[in-house]
């Protein structure tokens, strides 16, 4: 992402990409805050698709429309539709709760916070800070190379993850039931 | 049809069946048992115990083919998914320890009322991820095959679903198993952000070269934190001891041997196919693994002297037991071909010794109901047969020649003592420093079966069933034989080596 943000070419337009980028990123890193901050589950739950969205936004402006929209149907579209449900079906409390944010852990959380920023933001810059990402005006052939690799270079992983599937499903459902 | 993808550009990928017969047979397996449960619903009960271990033993008979046929390094999908001697030897490992766990779970299953053939489908699909984790070379392969062994044993180890503890033990499985993933993920992105490639060699090749170093040190930190948790290396071990409590013992048995095992294939996967063949990378991953080392056999054996419950004390054991295994790796860079033997021999044995004091536990707790140490008294004169095996395992697990467990702690020591440098004298130290403290609580186990009375006079024989001596049988076997005769082992182990780069 700072690859990107700092690889701005000259003419392909890759400047209001890359503004674009900014507002988007600044959006999320309010929206991640207001998530752990709120005293209210469903807005947490809401705050988090405002975060997610804005993932599967910024890789549309990477140009990696394939992954944008995954992001947006299993995120977006089933992760956060579930915590809904979730929230709703187990009667736990709507409003306001005082419970939701622990006060005395504020500051623990918020030095764990900052530490963790501070060493990945040392590493990510001082790694990639002089490359710069290519723009690419193009059509975008991404989604054809992903297909064409699934079945061939990652043929095993595709064909163990539909196992994977099969057997959370099969648990899932032995766990849940009543007996 | 054929038209359209010729148009498409794409050709489809040359397929080496043979290399992939142990997993295309489990595979089919798992939907022969899902078939046969909804086919015979309830008759298909009784025979879901049997098919997995048909499956298994099925699974092992390309492994050999393969191990005898002419092309022993086979290279599948450009070097994604390898199948060379050292891989077959762990599949074998994981397989068969597959096939112990269900022996050891055929009775404890059927009589327990618990959801059978799901309980088989779940077993078979992590040992399947294990066989492909055995393989992968590639960062997708190997967090899938990875996904793939772990998804399945949080839900068998919350499968006494009417006891809370079992519920607690999945729960907390699962949550610190989640975490860690999130971890090993983020080293992933960031080991493919700096190479560009999923491939460990290519990143091998990246990491050799020294770009991108402060990204690639995290990255390997984040990558060795991951598969910690799954190897209950300390600090990374709080789970450990509550999951093996609560889950049902042949599952605990399951995580302690191949769920730990499985970690450790990762570790080596990254470390000897990626990490170690450059010095920087080497300053990251010495002083990790020397404190990850250190700290899991001095706190797991101290914590372990207090334990009054043989399961938790054999989790804690099992916590010491990681921490010597990880030790080798602070000589990998110079000592590539003693280090990597000595813990592939370690992991053999100890899944061995390890299953069969499970399996020890498992009998006599059909009389006992328990897994408290105090349960064990006099148990020579109720189950004179169990003592004596018992008394092999926690021997082995000491590190008494010559039983299996003397040569997996001997050939450690001496990969760490040729290494030479200050990191391996330190852990030798501290592994033999250990190795004494280990064997004050193993005793303590040997002393109450053969010296206490039976509690209450209660000399009632105990009746372990046919699935049971079967697997005692297997696992004392092979933990007499590979301590006596080691070379069995140590000639299958050597081969790889070569091959390592």
């Amino acid at each position: 992402m700072i690859a990107a943000l700092l690889g701005a070419d000259s003419f392909t337009g890759a400047v209001p990409t890359n503004i674009a980028f900014a507002i988007v990123a600044a959006m999320m890193i309010f929206a991640a805050i207001r998530v752990v901050t709120t005293r209210n589950v469903v807005h947490a739950a809401l705050y988090l698709v405002l975060v997610l969205g804005g993932v599967g936004i910024n890789f549309l402006l990477l140009q990696a429309e394939f992954v944008a929209i995954t992001q947006f149907l299993v995120y977006v579209g089933a992760i956060v539709v579930l915590f809904l449900f979730g929230i709703m079906l187990t009667k736990a409390p709507l409003g306001v709760s005082d419970d939701l944010d622990n006060r005395k852990q504020r500051p623990i959380a918020a030095i764990v916070g900052l530490l963790m920023l501070a060493v990945l933001s040392f590493a990510l810059i001082k790694t990639w800070t002089d490359q710069k990402v290519p723009f690419r005006l193009s059509a975008a052939t991404n989604t054809t190379e992903l297909s064409d690799s699934i079945f061939s270079t990652y043929l095993i992983p595709f064909e163990v993850v539909s196992v994977l599937l099969l057997a959370a499903l099969i648990g899932a459902i032995v766990l849940a039931r009543k007996d | 049809m054929g038209g359209l993808i010729a148009a498409a550009g794409w050709a489809p990928p040359a397929m080496d069946w043979h290399a992939l017969a142990p997993e295309v047979i489990l595979a089919a397996g798992i939907c022969v048992l899902i078939l046969v449960d909804v086919v015979l619903l309830e008759r298909g009960k009784a025979f879901a115990s049997a098919i997995s271990g048909l499956v298994l033993l099925a699974a092992v008979v390309p492994l050999l083919t393969l191990a005898v046929s002419d092309d022993t390094s086979r290279s599948l999908f450009g070097g994604a998914y390898v199948v060379d001697r050292s891989a077959l030897l762990l599949k074998a490992l994981f397989i068969i320890s597959g096939y112990v766990t269900v022996l050891l779970s055929t009775n404890y299953v059927a009589e327990g009322e618990y959801w059978e053939s799901e309980y088989y489908t779940l077993l078979l699909s992590s040992v399947l991820g294990m066989s492909v984790i055995s393989s992968s070379r590639d960062l997708i392969g190997i967090f899938i095959a990875f996904e793939l062994l772990s998804i399945p044993s949080y839900m068998i180890a919350a499968w006494r679903k009417r006891d809370t503890r079992s519920q607690e033990a999945g729960f907390k499985y699962f949550l610190m198993g989640v975490f860690a993933t999130s971890v090993l993920l983020y080293g992933m992105s960031l080991l493919y952000g700096a190479s560009g490639s999923t491939l460990l060699s290519k990143i091998g090749e990246t990491v050799e070269s020294g770009r991108a170093t402060p990204a690639v040190g995290l990255a390997i930190l984040f990558v060795l934190i991951g598969f910690g948790f799954k190897i209950s290396a300390v600090p990374f071990h709080s789970w450990a001891p509550d999951t093996y409590e609560g889950a049902p013992t042949p599952v605990t048995a399951f995580l302690s041997v191949a769920s730990k095992s499985a970690g450790f294939v990762a570790i080596l996967n990254f470390v000897f196919y990626c990490f170690i063949q450059n010095s920087s990378a080497t300053d990251v991953v010495v002083p990790v693994v020397f404190v990850l080392s250190a700290l899991s056999m001095t706190v797991g054996n101290l914590i372990a002297l207090k334990q009054d419950n043989v399961v938790r004390m054999l989790a804690y054991s099992g916590i010491g037991q990681a921490g010597f295994i990880l030790a080798p790796l602070v000589v990998a860079h110079d000592r590539l071909s003693d280090a990597l033997p000595s813990i592939v021999v370690y992991l053999v044995i100890y899944s061995a010794m390890n299953l069969g004091a499970f399996g020890v536990v498992i009998a006599a707790a059909r009389k006992t109901r328990s897994a408290e140490i105090s349960s064990m008294n006099g148990m020579l004169q109720w189950a004179p047969g169990l003592t004596v095996l018992m008394s092999v395992f926690m021997a082995s697990l000491i590190g008494i020649p010559p039983i299996g467990g003397w040569y997996a702690k001997f050939s450690v020591w001496r990969s760490l003592l040729q290494g030479a440098t200050g990191w391996s004298y330190a852990l030798a130290v501290l592994i033999a420093i250990n190795t004494a403290i280990a064997a004050a609580y193993y005793l303590r186990v040997t002393k109450a079966m053969w010296f206490e009375e039976a509690n209450d006079g209660d000399v009632t024989p105990v009746d372990v069933p046919p699935s049971l001596r079967l697997a005692l049988a297997i696992t004392v076997v092979a933990t007499l034989l590979f301590g006596i005769v080691p070379s069995l082992l140590t000639d299958a182990a050597a081969v790889p080596l070569a091959l390592g780069h």
